[in-house]
């Protein structure tokens, strides 16, 4: 068997060992339900505030003041200008009052009435009306300026506006447009992010275990620390696929459960390579990214000798995700600058910011490039975690490379 | 490839800061054989093993493994149990033994057939589904053990196999060594416990001050030590001290001394024209025991700067 795929076989045994030993626990369904239990708490408080909320907008006026000549046109520009609007943008419903008496002290009665809770009320002509507004009701006013406005000139063209057939066809643009690409960008940033900052710091303790129960000796003897620290690594990136994996199914099933929001901004994704190709970009990505900040990861808490230790180091690894991030998004505000060419180059950042241009040009020979290095930097940060813990933990000196090796 | 020897070494030296614990090793395994690698506590046995076995670099010297230069190459046709046992809590004895054998290179498959053999074999088959934590430190050993043999290796390197079992399993892992030795495997371990070695070394060396003092049979060892006389005179007013060895010692009505270069001969011979008679006579020759504390005693030879 030649050495590679010795290695190759070493690696899966190690890699295996650890997959199995993280899923196959109770903790592990901790983990895998952790989202689930934010969700719900999440879900518990914004039902809660939702219907507070809606509870209170039920209530909520706009009123018009108006003579009942022109009742009728304002309802009916009530209606046309409401359809624009999603449901939950909705301004508030419209009552329409008579005039009786002095106007403006009529407006100012109408904030203290007892049936709803005004929040912007017109009165006087419709050419020059006036507008009261109460907190967050500018919006409400403009509102009630637009339906005086067509009122006004349906009362001038005859009682109606004219109306207009128009023909809806749905168009696919080929290109992506620039805005578009950007939120794009900034997704995949964000994603690669949001994912790796809470999958790879698990690798950081991965090495505890062995040092603390003397499985490490059996290791060391029988597989190269490469292999051993790989193998660590890649069972690690296993248990964070699972997650994702399950997690992706069941967000992919229960799409209802995402907000109108959300939706609209899949739906907005446009980035410059297209959409299968920017998929398989960013699950690459997040791969190398994983690997190498779990390999860099790895390393120093190979070196802890205690779970204080380890501990101890959650905060770093935390700052150095977020100051990657930071830069990858410093880089991707101002394309071309020194600045993206650093985040582009740096192998830490490199993942993201390659994620971010996979977005924003369609050009695919940087990302071959790029994940080339990137693997190239994998590959030298578990030699150099390997060499560390052999020649600090074990206190050996390194082993001589296989091209400097004296034949049998 | 060299099939003489198992593991051949020279010159290997270790220093860990300013202290060599290793200092200009040699040793040569001869296939096949039950070799070990005697000292006191802190001789260096340990460093050398791991050294033999490529788990650390030596500073200086050369090492070859089952003929091959980097010992890693040969890591799948050698067995190795620690001196610090090491087995992951939470996995069940079986499911141990079956990842060794998969770190050496064997199939799960046929690991697991194995696994359960041996374990049947050792007297822990009711054990194979059990965690390893649930299990005594002696079991958790043997199941170690069993682990570092399930791949069948050309060499089993076992570094003081014998601490932490009871004497009924201390004669299990025996019958084990003398089994592999019989299957074909090279036996390499390292002991502190003079009697282990006595029993099953073809070869030994004996190393301390992370220096090898000794290398030979246990014979060649017992060898470096003159056998003792104990002698009672039938009349021992006749014994005169002037008829006996210089170092003769008065133990109440026996005599002891070291066998003289000439022999014993020469000394009955005076002893009985002058009358004394002899009551009883034995001469003994030297333990292991003795000769590895008489060796590992001696001055550390000063090596030339």
């Amino acid at each position: 068997m030649s050495r590679t795929r010795r290695l190759l076989r070493q690696t899966m045994t190690i890699a295996r060992r650890d997959f199995v030993a993280t899923v196959f626990t109770p903790i592990f369904l901790l983990f895998l339900f952790a989202p689930l239990i934010m969700v719900a708490f999440s879900t518990i408080g914004a039902m809660g505030a939702a219907q507070a909320a809606d509870h209170g907008a039920d209530h909520v006026r706009i009123v018009a003041i108006v003579p009942n000549a022109v009742a009728g046109a304002f309802v009916e520009a009530d209606k046309r200008a409401r359809i624009v609007f999603r449901r939950d943008e909705e301004p508030p419903a419209l009552a329409i009052l008579s005039p009786s008496g002095e106007p403006a002290a009529q407006a100012r009665k109408t904030f203290e009435s007892g049936d709803y809770d005004a929040t912007a009320v017109l009165y006087g002509p419709l050419d020059r009306p006036t507008i009261l507004y109460g907190p967050r009701g500018t919006r409400a006013a403009d509102y009630l300026a637009v339906l005086a406005s067509s009122a006004l000139s349906a009362e001038r063209l005859g009682g109606e506006l004219p109306r207009v057939e128009a023909t809806k066809v749905p168009f696919s643009r080929q290109r992506a447009t620039l805005g578009g690409q950007n939120q794009t960008a900034f997704l995949a940033v964000f994603g690669v992010f949001f994912l790796t900052l809470f999958l790879a710091g698990q690798v950081v303790g991965t090495m505890a275990e062995e040092r603390s129960n003397k499985v490490i000796e059996v290791l060391a003897a029988a597989v190269p620390l490469e292999a051993v620290f790989l193998g660590k690594l890649l069972g690690m990136f296993g248990v964070a696929v699972l997650f994702i994996g399950f997690w992706g199914t069941v967000l992919g099933q229960v799409t209802s459960v995402l907000p109108p929001a959300f939706s609209g901004m899949v739906g907005e994704l446009s980035p410059a390579v297209g959409l299968p190709m920017f998929t398989l970009l960013f699950v690459t990505y997040f791969t190398m990214a994983y690997l190498l900040l779990g390999s860099v990861f790895l390393t120093i808490g190979a070196q802890a000798s205690t779970m204080r230790e380890i501990q101890m180091l959650s905060l770093p690894i935390t700052i150095v995700q977020v100051g990657m991030f930071t830069l990858t998004l410093s880089g991707l505000s101002k394309p071309d600058s020194w600045l993206a060419v650093i985040a582009e180059v740096f192998p830490l950042s490199s993942p993201f910011a390659m994620a971010g241009m996979a977005a924003a040009s369609d050009s695919l020979w940087p990302h071959a490039v790029a994940l080339a290095w990137q693997a190239l930097w994998v590959a030298i940060f578990v030699t150099m975690g390997a060499r560390l813990f052999r020649r600090g933990v074990l206190q050996s000196g390194s082993v001589r490379p296989f091209w400097r090796r004296k034949g049998a | 490839m060299d099939n003489q020897w198992a593991v051949s070494a020279s010159g290997l030296a270790k220093r860990f800061g300013d202290r060599r614990v290793v200092d200009g090793v040699d040793i040569a395994v001869p296939t096949g054989a039950v070799y070990g690698v005697l000292g006191p506590n802190g001789a260096g046995k340990t460093t050398t093993l791991r050294m033999l076995l490529g788990i650390i670099e030596p500073d200086e010297g050369h090492r070859t493994l089952l003929g091959h230069a980097h010992p890693r190459d040969a890591s799948d046709l050698v067995g190795y149990l620690p001196e610090e046992r090491g087995l992951y809590p939470a996995m069940k004895a079986r499911d141990a033994i079956i990842f060794m054998g998969a770190l050496r290179g064997l199939d799960r498959a046929t690991g697991r057939a194995r696994a359960g053999e041996l374990l049947d074999q050792a007297g822990l088959g009711h054990a194979a589904d059990t965690k390893i934590r649930k299990l005594s430190k002696g079991m958790a050993q043997l199941v170690q053990l069993l682990g570092s043999v399930v791949h069948r290796p050309k060499l089993l390197v076992l570094d003081e196999p014998f601490s932490g079992l009871d004497p009924v399993n201390q004669e299990r892992l025996e019958a084990l060594i003398l089994g592999e030795r019989d299957r074909g495997a090279t036996i390499l371990f390292s002991t502190h416990v003079m009697a282990h070695a006595e029993r099953l070394c073809d070869r030994l060396a004996i190393i301390a001050g992370g220096q090898r003092r000794f290398e030979g049979t246990v014979d060649e060892a017992r060898g470096t030590l003159r056998s003792r006389v104990r002698y009672r005179p039938r009349d021992p007013e006749r014994a005169s001290p002037d008829l006996l060895p210089a170092d003769a010692v008065r133990e109440g009505e026996d005599w002891r001394f070291v066998l003289p270069d000439e022999g014993i001969e020469p000394v009955l011979g005076r002893l009985l024209a002058a009358g004394a008679g002899i009551m009883n006579l034995s001469i003994e020759r030297p333990s292991l025991h003795e000769a590895f504390v008489r060796i590992v005693g001696e001055p550390v030879e000063e090596k030339a700067a």
